[in-house]
C-alpha cells in the first residue's frame, strides 16, 4: 500500500513535470508577454509610504533652489504635463488652479471633471500673474518657458517650481521632484517604478526582433518630424523602431520635404496624437504614394482619447507600447498593450478607460 | 544719339543671353538638388519611384522657383511703377498681411491642411486689396498716395487679426504653422499645386506686358494720363487687382516671400538704367533667379527644410541697403 502511494506521487510528480515542459515549450512565443504582465501590474499597486521631512529644500529643473516650510496644501499648475502628473499622484483635490484651455484635455474630464473649471493661470505664452496671485497656492508648477515668471511669482511670495521634463530621465527625475514637494514621494516612486519596469519590459520583449523604420509625422503637418533630440524619437525607440528622421538635430519639430520621406522610405509612418489631419489624408496624398508605409497601409495615429502619449507625460511609456503593438504585434498584442492602459490609469488615475 | 541706341541694343542683347545662362543654370541646378537620391540612370531604366519624384515633387519645385520669383518681380516692378515709390510691395496695399491672415484663420479654423489654407491664403489677401481699393475709391481727390494710405491702415487690420489668431491658436500644432506659413518655403510644391500659380502669372505677364505703355503714363503724371483720354482710376484699380492676383496665386501655394518683390526691380533698374518693357521682363527673370537660389539654399543647407525668406532677405537686405546709400549719394551730389 505504501509503495503504491509512493508510485502515485511518484507518477503524479512526473506528469506534472511533463505537462510543465510541454506547456512551457507551447507558450514560449508569448513568455515575455506573460511574465511582462505579472510583474509590472503588480509594481502599479505598490504604493510604499515614504515620509518627507520639512523644511524641505529642493533644486527644481531650471536649477532655482525652492524651500517648503510645510507640504502644500493649495497647488496651482500652468503646464499640462505637471497638472497630469500631480492628478496620478492623487492630488487633484488640492488643485486651486491649472493652465488655459483646461477643457481640451480629455484625462482632466476622464479623471477630475472638476478640475476643468478651476482658475485659469494662462499659457506658456501668456501667463496670468494675476490670476495665480488671487488663487494664492503654496506652491505653482511651471514649465520651463516661463522660467522668468517664476522669479517674477518668488517676489510676489509665491513659490514657484519649474518643471522640465524633456527626455525620459528629466521625466522621472521630475516626478521623483513633484512627489518629495507634495508629500507624495512613495506614490511618485511607484509610478517611476512603473515607467521603468514596463519600458524595460517592452525593450526585452522586442529585443533580438527586426527594427521596422519609422517616421513620425508631426501635429502641425505630414511634413513636420521629431529628429534625435526629441522626445519622440525615444518614443520609437522603446518601441523597437528605427527613427528615420533620427538624423535631425533640432531640437523643435523640423520640417522635411516629400522628397526626403520618399528618400527614407519608412516602413511606418506614426502620426503625433494632436495632429489636425488623419490617416487618410496620408494614405490619399499622393506625393506620398510611393512610400513603403502607404503602399502597405502601414499608417496609425497614436490614440487620443486619453491623452498625448507623444508628449513626456506620466503614461508616456504607453505609447511605446502602442507603437510596439503596432510594430511587432506577435511579440506586444494588442490585448496586453489595452490592459496597460487600463491597470495604468486605473491605479494612477482613478478612472477606467474606455476600450 | 544713334550710338547709344545702338549700345543699349548691344546692351539689351548681352543682358538677354547673360539671363538666359543664368535662368539655364540656376533651373538646371535647382532640378539636380533634392534629398531623394535622383540619378539620370533611375530615370531613364524607368525605375518608377525615381520617375514619381522628378515628375510629382523635383521639376514642379524648380518651375515653382521661376514662376514665383517672376510673378513677384513683376508684380513689385509694377507697384512701384503705380505708388511712384521705389519701396512700394504686395504689403503697401495689404495683401500680404490679407493673405496671411486668411492662412492663420484656416490653420486656427478650419484645418492645416495645404489647399485649405491656400485657398484661404487667397481669399485673405484678394479681401484685403478690395477693401484697400473700396476704401481708396471712397476718399474724395483720390490718388496713389489715397490707395497707400488705404493700405496701410488694411495692413494694420489684417495685422491685428493675425495677432488675435496667433494668440488663440494652440502652441504646440496651429502656432507652429502659422509661423512657418509666414516665413514661406516651397516644400510642399508638387505637381497639383502649380497650374494655379503658372496660370494666373503668364496671363498676368501678358496682359501687363500689353498695358506697359499705360502703365508708364501712370507712373510719369496722372494729369498726362487723363489728357491722353486714359480713365485713370479703372486704369489704375485694374493694374493693381492684374499685380495682386499674381501675387495672392504665388504666395498661397508657398507663403510669404519677401523681399524678391522689392529688389529684383531695382536690380533690373541698375542694369538697365531704364523703365522700359526690358527692364520689366529683366525684373521678372532676376527675381525667378534670386527665388530659385534662395530655394536651393533652403532645401540643402541642412536636412530638414529651412525657410525660403531667410535666403531672399539675406540676399536682399545687403543690396537694399547698397541701393539705398547709393541713391542717397547722388541725391547729395
Amino acid at each position: 500500500m505504501k509503495n503504491f502511494k509512493r508510485l502515485t506521487a511518484l507518477f503524479l510528480a512526473m506528469l506534472m513535470l511533463v505537462f510543465t515542459v510541454a506547456c512551457g515549450n507551447s507558450t514560449t512565443a508569448n513568455k515575455g508577454t506573460e511574465e511582462t504582465t505579472t510583474s509590472a501590474f503588480d509594481v502599479m499597486s505598490q504604493f510604499n509610504e515614504i515620509g518627507v521631512s520639512y523644511p524641505l529644500t529642493v533644486t527644481d529643473q531650471a536649477g532655482r533652489t525652492v524651500t517648503f516650510e510645510k507640504a502644500p496644501e493649495k497647488i496651482a499648475s500652468s503646464y499640462y504635463i505637471s497638472t497630469s502628473l500631480l492628478l496620478a499622484l492623487g492630488l487633484q483635490d488640492k488643485l486651486v488652479g491649472i493652465e488655459a484651455k483646461a477643457n481640451t484635455r480629455n484625462i482632466y474630464k476622464l479623471a477630475a471633471p472638476a478640475i476643468v473649471s478651476l482658475p485659469n493661470m494662462g499659457t506658456a505664452k501668456e501667463f496670468n500673474t494675476e490670476a495665480c496671485v488671487a488663487a494664492a497656492p503654496d506652491v505653482v508648477f511651471l514649465p520651463m518657458k516661463l522660467k522668468a515668471t517664476a522669479d517674477t511669482l518668488e517676489s510676489l511670495g509665491i513659490k514657484a517650481v519649474v518643471v522640465n521634463p524633456e527626455d525620459q530621465s528629466l521625466l522621472e527625475e521630475c516626478i521623483t521632484l513633484v512627489g518629495k514637494i507634495t508629500n507624495t514621494a512613495g506614490r511618485a516612486d511607484a509610478l517611476n517604478n512603473s515607467i521603468e519596469t514596463f519600458l524595460a519590459d517592452n525593450k526585452a520583449n522586442v529585443a533580438g526582433e527586426n527594427t521596422p523604420s519609422v517616421y513620425l509625422a508631426g501635429n502641425s503637418s505630414v511634413l513636420s518630424t521629431a529628429g534625435s533630440k526629441m522626445y519622440q524619437d525615444t518614443l520609437l525607440t522603446n518601441a523597437g523602431g528605427k527613427n528615420v528622421a533620427s538624423e535631425l538635430t533640432d531640437t523643435y519639430w523640423a520640417n522635411v520635404s516629400y522628397e526626403q520621406i520618399l528618400a527614407w522610405n519608412p516602413d511606418y509612418i506614426v502620426i503625433a496624437a494632436d495632429a489636425t489631419y488623419s490617416v487618410d489624408d496620408i494614405l490619399n496624398d499622393a506625393n506620398l504614394a510611393g512610400c513603403n508605409a502607404v503602399k502597405n497601409k502601414n499608417v496609425v495615429k497614436l490614440p487620443n482619447d486619453i491623452e498625448a502619449w507623444d508628449s513626456p507625460v506620466p503614461g508616456s511609456f504607453l505609447g511605446s507600447i502602442y507603437i510596439a503593438s503596432v510594430l511587432h504585434p506577435e511579440k506586444v498584442t494588442k490585448d496586453f498593450y489595452e490592459t496597460c492602459v487600463t491597470k495604468f490609469y486605473e491605479s494612477f488615475y482613478g478612472f477606467t478607460p474606455a476600450k | 544719339m544713334f550710338k547709344n541706341i545702338n549700345n543699349y541694343r548691344n546692351k539689351i542683347i548681352l543682358l538677354s543671353v547673360m539671363w538666359a545662362l543664368l535662368l539655364i543654370a540656376v533651373f538646371t541646378w535647382s532640378v539636380l538638388t533634392g534629398q531623394y537620391p535622383l540619378t539620370l540612370k533611375g530615370l531613364l531604366s524607368g525605375d518608377t519611384m525615381s520617375i514619381m519624384v522628378f515628375k510629382r515633387l523635383r521639376l514642379p519645385r524648380a518651375i515653382m522657383g521661376i514662376i514665383g520669383g517672376f510673378g513677384l518681380s513683376i508684380s513689385g516692378y509694377v507697384y512701384q511703377m503705380i505708388f511712384k515709390n521705389p519701396l512700394a510691395s504686395p504689403d503697401v496695399v495689404g495683401v500680404s498681411s490679407g493673405a496671411s491672415a486668411g492662412a492663420a484663420f484656416a490653420i486656427v479654423a478650419v484645418s492645416s491642411l495645404t489647399p485649405v489654407v491656400s485657398i484661404s491664403a487667397f481669399a485673405g489677401g484678394i479681401i484685403a486689396l478690395v477693401i484697400t481699393l473700396l476704401v481708396a475709391y471712397l476718399v474724395p481727390g483720390r490718388n496713389s498716395y489715397t490707395i497707400v494710405l488705404a493700405g496701410i491702415a488694411i495692413h494694420s487690420v489684417a495685422q491685428t487679426i493675425l495677432m488675435f489668431l496667433k494668440l488663440a491658436a494652440d502652441p504646440e500644432k496651429q502656432l507652429a504653422s502659422i509661423e512657418y506659413w509666414i516665413m514661406g518655403s516651397l516644400n510642399g510644391v508638387s505637381k497639383d499645386s502649380l497650374a494655379i500659380p503658372f496660370f494666373v502669372t503668364c496671363a498676368g505677364f501678358i496682359i501687363m506686358t500689353l498695358l506697359y505703355r499705360q502703365i508708364l503714363i501712370l507712373s510719369i503724371s496722372e494729369d498726362e494720363a487723363a489728357a491722353l483720354g486714359v480713365n485713370v482710376t479703372i486704369l489704375r484699380f485694374t493694374i493693381l487687382m492684374i499685380a495682386t492676383l499674381i501675387v495672392s496665386s504665388i504666395i498661397c501655394v508657398t507663403g510669404l516671400i519677401s523681399f524678391i518683390g522689392l529688389i529684383a526691380p531695382h536690380i533690373a533698374r541698375l542694369l538697365t538704367k531704364r523703365n522700359d518693357r526690358f527692364t520689366y521682363i529683366s525684373s521678372g527673370l532676376a527675381g525667378a533667379i534670386i527665388m530659385t537660389l534662395a530655394d536651393i539654399f533652403a532645401r540643402s543647407v541642412s536636412s530638414s527644410e529651412l525657410p525660403v525668406s531667410i535666403f531672399t532677405s539675406l540676399l536682399g537686405a545687403p543690396l537694399l541697403i547698397i541701393l539705398l546709400i547709393k541713391a542717397n549719394k547722388k541725391e547729395v551730389s
